[in-house]
């Protein structure tokens, strides 16, 4: 059965590169992006954008080719994602924050031909590129001046590099591609997977601007909309601020960071930012350790919050602060694009803990065990369907098939709607950790721990953090003979792991507690008392 | 050991897990180099306000104050000295009982 559909763009408008130009062409002179003193109007923008997708396919780029990107949030990263997509490549996200080990496997695992990497990155992709022959160009993003042939050295002679300054400064971006429709595949974003496997979720052009239609619809955003972006683009949240905001011809304004709150603030006053999105930890560090309550923000109009709902207290608190502000709850998941139910502002203290509604252009169902819909206040899996579901996993039509049934989307979350149709999230079906914004799987560090070689077992799991919402615990079962180590298996695993996975606490017991068919009682886990009645 | 080496040794065994390699530069940036994090430096605000018995307000909360060794450390001994002359004035002003 496919999918109802009420919320349709008109064919031209499905990709993001046709609202560029025509931003580009319209108001050519209007802000696209604001980082530090940088200042970034449509149309250098746009000629930016050109000029990469004439460069990929002057250099053999064909349609549907994998160009891997890893670079922070930069003007330089907006235009090699859409100059990629614009020449009818995929761009494939590397988070910044993954290891050597972590980098290898994405690019293998798509077969990227060029990596587009930001030069504090160069040495590690330098390292992870011996082992991916699919690799045959890097093409790198200097923030300062360090000698091409000192970077191009660092690579083996089958791969070719060039500095994205130069493309920019010497293509003519006359080289163009008419192939590209809304139905291809723009991007493949990487998450976490259940078995411990990274999953490429491919999502096509209609993917992100229906998703993208739907939430400017209910934020009502416009060209005079400017958002303060502290969420990193290679996260579909992130993105989806991205597309959103370059989609009505508004502005983004870049920081990286928010470990020092202050200096974002200061920034959202003198650029007269008008809306800010951050996860859970990012409003729990506001609140609780910045100076927010000194400031005001006059042209701040909206909030939103994704991965996960936000405290009754946090609510009326961030209500109070900011009270000129509308505060949406959102919830999504990368394979919906981002976003697949909303919590209007006016239901936030009214509905504490919910998540909203559908957006629109997208069903959601609660289905129990067998299929049948849940009644209210039920508990079932959340269903969902619309034109921003995902087409698939990259090269794996196994997992692909255990959450894409029919055309709908099977998110293993569970939830309940109350009586008049809002969603309450009330756990996961998998045993995923949820910490920041990060769907972790424990699979994937228990994988890298018993890599070691004094590992007899492991089990990990997510335990209650006040940030961050959940940290990770690892729980081993060492062989004989050797002693505990807790430094030692987070070296090991920084070596293999993004930051965000490592585990914060490390706890060695005698054995893990099993049910009868030898299956790891992972919740006993979570309570350092039950633990520690095996700890050595 | 003097505060200075006190704060790396903490940053080196938190957050680098006991594996210097010459990462942590005096004056390397902790938000350049993505040594830390926006939760990380909680944790570290929280350790220096324990070992150092000095009070961070969220005002001081900037990278001039923490965004490397050199700059914290500069950060404490300022700190330190605030105290000890607030101590100092608050002596000095205290009328004794005849």
């Amino acid at each position: 059965m496919l999918p109802k559909q009420r919320f349709s763009l008109p064919k031209e408008l499905l990709m993001l590169h046709t609202f560029l130009s025509q931003r580009a062409r319209t108001k050519p002179d209007a802000l696209a992006i604001i980082q530090g003193q940088r200042r970034v109007p449509y149309g250098d923008l746009e000629r930016n954008v050109s000029r990469i997708a004439s460069f990929l396919l002057r250099n053999n780029m064909k349609k549907g080719d994998r160009i891997g990107i890893l670079s922070k949030n930069s003007p330089e990263y907006i235009a090699a994602y859409i100059g990629t997509q614009q020449a009818g490549g995929i761009s494939v996200d590397i988070n910044f924050q993954d290891s050597v080990h972590e980098i290898k496997t994405i690019v293998n695992h798509c077969s990227i031909s060029t990596l587009i990497v930001e030069n504090s990155y160069i040495t590690a992709v330098a390292d992870a590129v011996r082992e991916t022959p699919s690799v045959t160009m890097v093409i790198g993003i200097e923030r300062r001046s360090t000698g091409a042939s000192a970077v191009r050295d660092k690579f083996p002679s089958r791969i070719w590099y060039t500095a994205m300054s130069d493309i920019v400064s010497h293509e003519d971006g006359k080289c163009v591609s008419s192939e590209v429709t809304g139905a291809d595949i723009a991007s493949i974003v990487y998450t976490s997977g259940t078995t411990g496997r990274p999953k490429g979720v491919m999502l096509s052009h209609e993917n992100f601007l229906s998703n993208a239609g739907s939430i400017t619809e209910y934020l009502r955003l416009t060209e005079r909309d400017k958002v303060m972006v502290v969420l990193p683009f290679c996260y579909s949240y992130g993105k989806s601020l991205l597309t959103t905001h370059l989609m009505v011809g508004g502005t983004l304004v870049l920081e990286n960071s928010f470990m020092y709150p202050n200096i974002v603030f200061d920034k959202m006053v003198e650029e007269g930012v008008t809306g800010f999105a951050g996860v859970p930890s990012t409003f729990a560090i506001m609140l609780n350790r910045s100076n927010i309550r000194k400031y005001r923000f006059p042209e701040l109009r909206y909030v939103t919050q994704a991965g996960g709902a936000m405290s009754p207290q946090h609510a009326r608190e961030l209500s109070m602060l900011l009270p000129d502000a509308q505060i949406f709850i959102m919830y999504g998941q990368t394979e919906a694009t981002a976003r697949l139910t909303y919590l209007p502002p006016e239901e936030l203290l009214r509905r504490p803990g919910s998540i909203g509604r559908p957006i629109p252009g997208v069903e959601i169902e609660v289905v129990q065990e067998k299929g049948l819909p849940a009644g209210d206040g039920q508990e079932g899996e959340i269903v969902a369907q619309g034109k921003n579901i995902m087409a698939g996993y990259w090269n794996d039509p196994e997992e692909t098939k255990k959450v894409l049934k029919e055309g709908r989307l099977y998110t293993g979350d569970i939830g309940r709607k109350d009586k008049d149709g809002y969603l309450y999230i009330v756990g996961r079906r998998s045993d995923m950790i949820k910490s920041g914004a990060h769907r972790i799987s424990p699979k994937e560090i228990e994988e890298v721990i018993l890599e070691m070689n004094d590992v007899h077992e492991v089990s990990v799991v997510g335990i209650p953090d006040e940030i961050l919402g959940e940290a990770i615990r690892a729980v081993i079962v060492l062989k004989e003979g050797f002693e505990p180590d807790e430094k030692k298996v987070q070296r090991h695993c920084q070596t293999k792991l993004a930051s965000f996975k490592m585990p914060k606490e490390v706890v060695f017991a005698d054995e893990l507690p099993k049910t009868s068919s030898g299956k790891v009682r992972r919740y006993l886990l979570k309570d350092l008392n039950q633990v520690s009645e095996t700890a050595r | 050991m003097d505060f200075k080496s006190q704060i790396k040794n903490y940053i080196i065994d938190n957050f680098l897990y006991g594996q210097n390699d010459d990462a942590l530069g005096d004056d390397v940036s902790f938000l350049e180099s993505g040594i830390i994090d926006s939760t990380g430096v909680l944790e570290l605000v929280s350790y220096i306000q324990d070992a150092c018995k000095i009070v961070v307000t969220d005002d001081e909360l900037i990278p001039d104050n923490f965004d490397s060794v050199n700059k914290l450390a500069t950060f404490i001994i300022k700190k330190q000295a605030m105290k000890s002359k607030e101590h100092i004035d608050a002596s000095e002003t205290t009328v004794l009982p005849s």
